[in-house]
């Protein structure tokens, strides 16, 4: 999927048959202008609409609410102006989410995209039961998010953990307490993304890929060019437009992450003894669900979103250096 | 739709010279059968624990076969009345297919609007959807959604988890892609010679189209609303939770209990697999058409 | 949730929008919320209340009183639901939530010591149960279990459950593996002189044992001897009696917190937080031989083990004397539907006759003094426990239990310094940080 729209965009399609601005006096003739009118407003309404109400409001809201103090549970509010803010930007908790869920989301977006590449690559190749493997690498998608978390924190157990178990065999021997450090719980985290999403993502690069034309892999082998160099030569800049789609779903996706390290704090907001796995979102709901301090965590929703803005803005320009420029 | 999956440069090569990129060598093989194996693991580890008693889930070495009680704890999910388990997963239907639904539409109806049809402003609005795509609203407004919520008193109903969800821009963004591609102008243009009016075209030309665009849209929010977790965990009340909600409180309130979790965990996943498995080449062939054409 | 003006201006915005929700979509269908049904004035038709509760295993202790409940009142159904183990951290929170967001909540719910602070500053979420003449119950209780459960504007909205008392619990067969004594009044004096003793007698253990821990985890000893020193300290903990914050000065957290430290630093704890799945797996897995067990605690223990443990616990005394940790109240939140049935409901729960049904189910001392006075408690036994006379090891103290005072953020700071006790244990704390940051986390919780 491209972002390119714009450039679609471009070449404008022929302009609508313009009804003459002499006056027709058939009805039918009216209807149809008005109808050429007003039929795409109608046609976009819902959407604007609904962002309306579920989008825009709660936008504007949030930036009002984040100027007040409210007490604890029930407690009265009051207006504070942008105080919020500056505590939260002194506020080491806040920041040490910040940084874990950065941390998370390139431990687990950076391993994915490179690895849903060679997935796609493989997959890319002329192989018997490609339908098997496709299916294959797709399945975790279609489990929840929830599951896959509980499995994943079983696995990861202290004591009694496949994983630590599988670990002995290499010779660690102190089993690893995945939750009470910020590197392990880290790593623990981003497996649990990368398994769910890898497959999808290498499916939708497999898709690029095969819209590349064959002639320029043929042209490049006559001219002897290894797997190797045509992936670099031509796949990749090929499916550009891919992957920044990729990389723009992930980052959201990244910044925004839940469910996983909430189930693997067994429900809890505070992502482990010293925070070591709380991400920003998780902090937004400490703050507002657990310690009812709405007006700290609307502030932080709003340095959240600015925070998706500069990801998203950071890997765009990383991303279009990567590719080649053309 | 399954075009695709079968029309790869693999199958039109004639040539199996040994210069081939296309071969696949048994090092990618090993490699693509491992990574299935991975992808299968988890969840096939969930039925194993999900067959098994409580002693075995926290065995050294873990288990890896399954036992013979997966019938008595499926029953005791079932009759597990505080985990609301049938409620959430009838609930997650209830609420995934209306929020599915209705992005399809909305997102067909604008994507037409702003493929094919000429109106003021239309770049302008176009770009704001695409500006708003990146706001992850029910995290950044979950403060005044929640305030909303309460004032209208629809905490604790699937209203709640509903509407916040109603609108999507990335649906919006992929069917105008989608339609533009699908749709060539000089159709609607006939239409409209014919005399067609605006939503007899939407009806007679856009809609048979990009059906299967609406159909990869249609896939993906489900699975995205079927996973959705935390504004549900906020809204939501364990007598009235979705699906996830509900294996979140089972956790919760059943913690030593690891098999009735994964039990609980398996019957929420296994609908979902058990139509990929079934309409799995539709849904690969489906994923990448979309994934090309928008 | 908001204060009146706000919800005035939201309720505003929120009827415009519900118009403008109208016109473009008609999905409620979707609703099988709550909401729906009808009020509570039909009085022969069936009615369901339900019964919130926390802690692990059979915490509360009430099944059998439950099910009794619903054979006499054919047409009022209770629906028992435990919904997690951690007050604190999931329970308290979320029933706030629901609290003020006036859906959610059950019909009666039970709050913990560390939420009553809280709950009596908020009158605006409970029921006053006055109203339904449950002021009667007032001789049945203790003076300062009946006060607890009267708000900030007078009045009565929550009826106390059980008291705490201290024990500890221990596993026999742990004991003889590691050639320690395995009879309670021996175990109980291998430690009679203090936690010294109980240290020395942990690193014997250590010494012979080392697929066990002595102890389960730093939070659990330090909760018990926090108990025991709030005693000695003005009965205060966090908070003094005008709720400032006292963290940092009370001598009775800070002499806690060195010998939760010292023996969690010395190896003797098994690095379980309680509460949480691996310290429920530890029951199970035989991880940890000792922990400290108020009446309630007998409850956690046994339901969390199960009967494969049976007979293999015991009950000793605890070492430095008696404490009183934990014990609750029943309260019915303003929400219920049916108030008048929720205040039955609750009463009876808390009636002697009933916490004693919930003192043979899990342990938990009765808080009425018909109760406390029953000799079927005097002379009761546990089964569970190896026939342990849990009638005598509980009883003397049960009515010279001082009532600690909490604060209003209690739990709020409870949980905060908790995790940084488990952050040392674990080893993210660095231990010559732990005070400070110890200090510092119950300062910002309660800032």
């Amino acid at each position: 999927m491209s972002v390119n729209l714009h450039t679609q965009r471009a070449d404008p399609a022929p302009p609508p048959p313009r009804p003459g601005r002499h006056q027709s006096r058939s009805r039918r003739r009216f209807w149809s202008q008005l109808d050429l009118k007003a039929a795409p407003y109608f046609l976009i309404s819902p959407y604007f609409l609904l962002f309306a109400i579920f989008g825009l409001f709660p936008l504007i809201f949030t930036f009002w609410v984040s100027l007040q103090d409210y007490g604890l549970a029930g407690g009265d509010a009051s207006f504070t102006g942008l105080e919020n803010y500056s505590k939260l930007l002194a506020d080491s908790d806040f920041w040490n989410a910040v940084v874990n869920t950065v941390g998370i989301f390139i431990l687990a977006t950076v391993p994915q995209l490179v690895l849903a590449l060679m997935l796609a690559n493989a997959l890319n190749k002329r192989l018997r039961g490609r339908l098997f493997f496709r299916l294959g690498v797709l399945v975790p998608l279609v489990t929840s998010v929830v599951a896959v978390a509980i499995v994943f924190t079983q696995l990861y157990g202290r004591d009694f953990g496949l994983i630590n178990w599988l670990l002995e065999f290499v010779g660690v021997e102190q089993h690893i307490d995945w939750q009470s450090a910020k590197w392990s719980s880290w790593i623990a985290i981003a497996t649990m993304v990368d398994w769910r999403w890898t497959g999808y993502n290498a499916i939708i690069y497999l898709a690029g890929m095969q819209t590349i034309p064959k002639d320029l892999y043929e042209a490049a082998s006559i001219d002897g060019a290894s797997p190797r160099r045509q992936f670099w030569q031509i796949t990749l800049p090929m499916i550009r437009p891919t992957i920044i789609f990729t990389v723009f779903v992930s980052t959201i996706g990244g910044l925004t992450l839940f469910a996983e390290p909430v189930m693997f704090a067994s429900n809890r907001m505070d992502g482990g003894a010293t925070g070591q796995f709380q991400t920003i979102a998780m902090y937004i709901v400490e703050q507002a669900f657990r310690n009812f301090d709405y007006g700290y965590a609307a502030a932080a929703a709003w340095l959240l979103f600015v925070l998706i803005l500069l990801g998203v803005g950071i890997n765009y320009l990383f991303i279009r250096r990567i590719g080649g420029a053309k | 739709m399954t075009a695709i999956t079968q029309a790869g440069p693999a199958r039109r090569s004639g040539a199996r010279s040994k210069r081939d990129p296309f071969r696949a060598t048994p090092l990618t093989k090993v490699a693509l059968g491992f990574t299935v194996l991975l992808s299968i693991f988890p969840i096939y580890w969930m039925v194993i624990i999900a067959s098994r008693t409580n002693r075995d889930a926290v065995d050294v070495p873990p288990p890896l076969l399954p036992g013979g009680n997966l019938g008595e704890n499926v029953q005791r999910v079932l009759n597990t009345e505080d985990a609301h388990f049938i409620t959430g997963l009838v609930n997650s239907l209830i609420v995934t297919s209306t929020v599915t639904f209705s992005v399809v539409i909305i997102s067909t109806f604008a994507g037409f609007a702003f493929a094919r049809l000429h109106f003021r402003g239309r770049n302008l609005l176009l770009g704001s959807i695409l500006i708003t795509m990146m706001v992850p609203l029910q995290q950044m407004g979950i403060v005044p959604l929640y305030q909303l919520m309460v004032s209208l008193g629809w905490v604790g109903t699937l209203k709640a988890v509903i509407l916040p969800y109603l609108l999507n821009g990335f649906g919006v963004f992929m069917m105008t892609q989608y339609t533009d591609q699908a749709v060539p102008d000089e159709l609607v243009e006939a239409a409209r010679v014919d005399g067609a009016s605006t939503m007899r075209i939407w009806w007679n030309v856009i809609l048979p189209a990009v059906r299967p665009g609406m159909a990869v849209l249609a896939l993906q929010t489900f699975m995205l609303n079927w996973n959705e977790f935390m504004w549900p965990l906020i809204v939501l009340s364990p007598e009235n939770p979705t699906v996830q909600v509900s294996i979140s409180f089972l956790t919760a309130a059943h913690s030593t209990d690891y098999v009735l979790i994964f039990t609980g965990t398996a019957l929420s996943v296994l609908p979902l697999v058990i139509v990929f498995v079934a309409f799995g080449r539709q849904i690969v062939g489906g994923l990448m058409e979309g994934a090309v054409k928008a | 949730m908001m204060n009146n003006m706000r919800r005035g201006k939201m309720l505003a915005v929120a009827s415009v929008m519900t118009a403008a929700l109208g016109i473009t979509t008609a999905c409620s269908s979707g609703d099988t919320g709550s909401g729906a049904s009808g009020s509570s004035s039909a009085a022969a038709e069936k009615i369901t209340l339900t019964l919130q509760t926390f802690g692990g295993g059979t915490n509360f202790g009430y099944k059998a009183a439950v099910e009794k409940w619903n054979t006499e009142h054919p047409n009022v159904q209770v629906k028992y639901n435990n919904l997690t183990d951690s007050f604190e951290n999931v329970y308290w929170p979320q029933m706030l939530q629901w609290l003020q967001s006036g859906t959610g909540a059950g019909d009666v719910v039970g709050i913990d010591e560390g939420g009553m602070g809280l709950a009596k500053a908020r009158p605006q979420f409970f029921t006053d149960l006055g109203e339904y003449g449950l002021q009667s119950r007032q001789a049945d209780f203790p003076a300062w279990k009946w006060e607890n459960g009267v708000n900030s504007e007078g009045k009565l909205f929550a009826l106390g459950t059980d008291v705490g008392g201290m024990s500890i619990c221990y596993r026999t067969d742990l004991f003889k593996k590691a050639g320690l004594p395995t009879d309670r009044d021996e175990v109980g004096k291998l430690w009679s002189g203090g936690w010294e003793d109980f240290i020395k007698a942990g690193q014997q253990f250590q010494g012979k044992v080392k697929d066990a821990k002595f102890i389960d985890s730093i939070n659990t000893i330090y909760n018990v001897v926090l108990s025991q020193e709030a005693a000695k300290n003005g009965n205060v903990t966090y908070f003094d009696k005008n709720q400032q914050l006292i963290v940092d000065k009370n001598p009775a957290v800070k002499t806690a917190f060195d010998l939760a430290t010292k023996m969690s630093g010395s190896g003797l704890t098994a690095k379980l937080q309680n509460f949480t799945d691996g310290w429920n797996t530890g029951f199970v897995k035989s991880q940890f031989a000792t922990l400290g067990c108020p009446g309630w605690m007998l409850g956690v223990v046994s339901g969390t083990a199960g009967d494969e443990f049976k007979g293999k616990w015991d009950v000793a005394t605890v070492p430095g004397g008696g404490g009183n940790w934990g014990g609750s109240w029943l309260a019915v939140p303003k929400q219920s539907k049916h108030p008048k049935e929720a205040a039955e409901l609750a009463s009876y729960l808390t009636s002697p006759e009933a916490q004693l049904l919930a003192f043979k189910e899990g342990g938990n001392l009765p808080s009425t003094i018909p109760a406390q006075d029953n000799p079927e408690l005097q002379s009761a036994t546990n089964e569970y426990f190896n026939n342990a006379p849990i009638g005598k090891i509980f009883g003397p103290s049960i009515k010279s239990l001082q009532p600690i005072f909490l604060g209003e953020k209690h739990a709020q700071v409870k949980r905060e310094v908790e995790q940084v006790l488990n952050g040392t244990e674990q080893g993210s704390v660095p231990a010559d940080q732990a005070w400070q940051k110890f200090v510092e986390a119950g300062q910002k919780a309660a800032g």
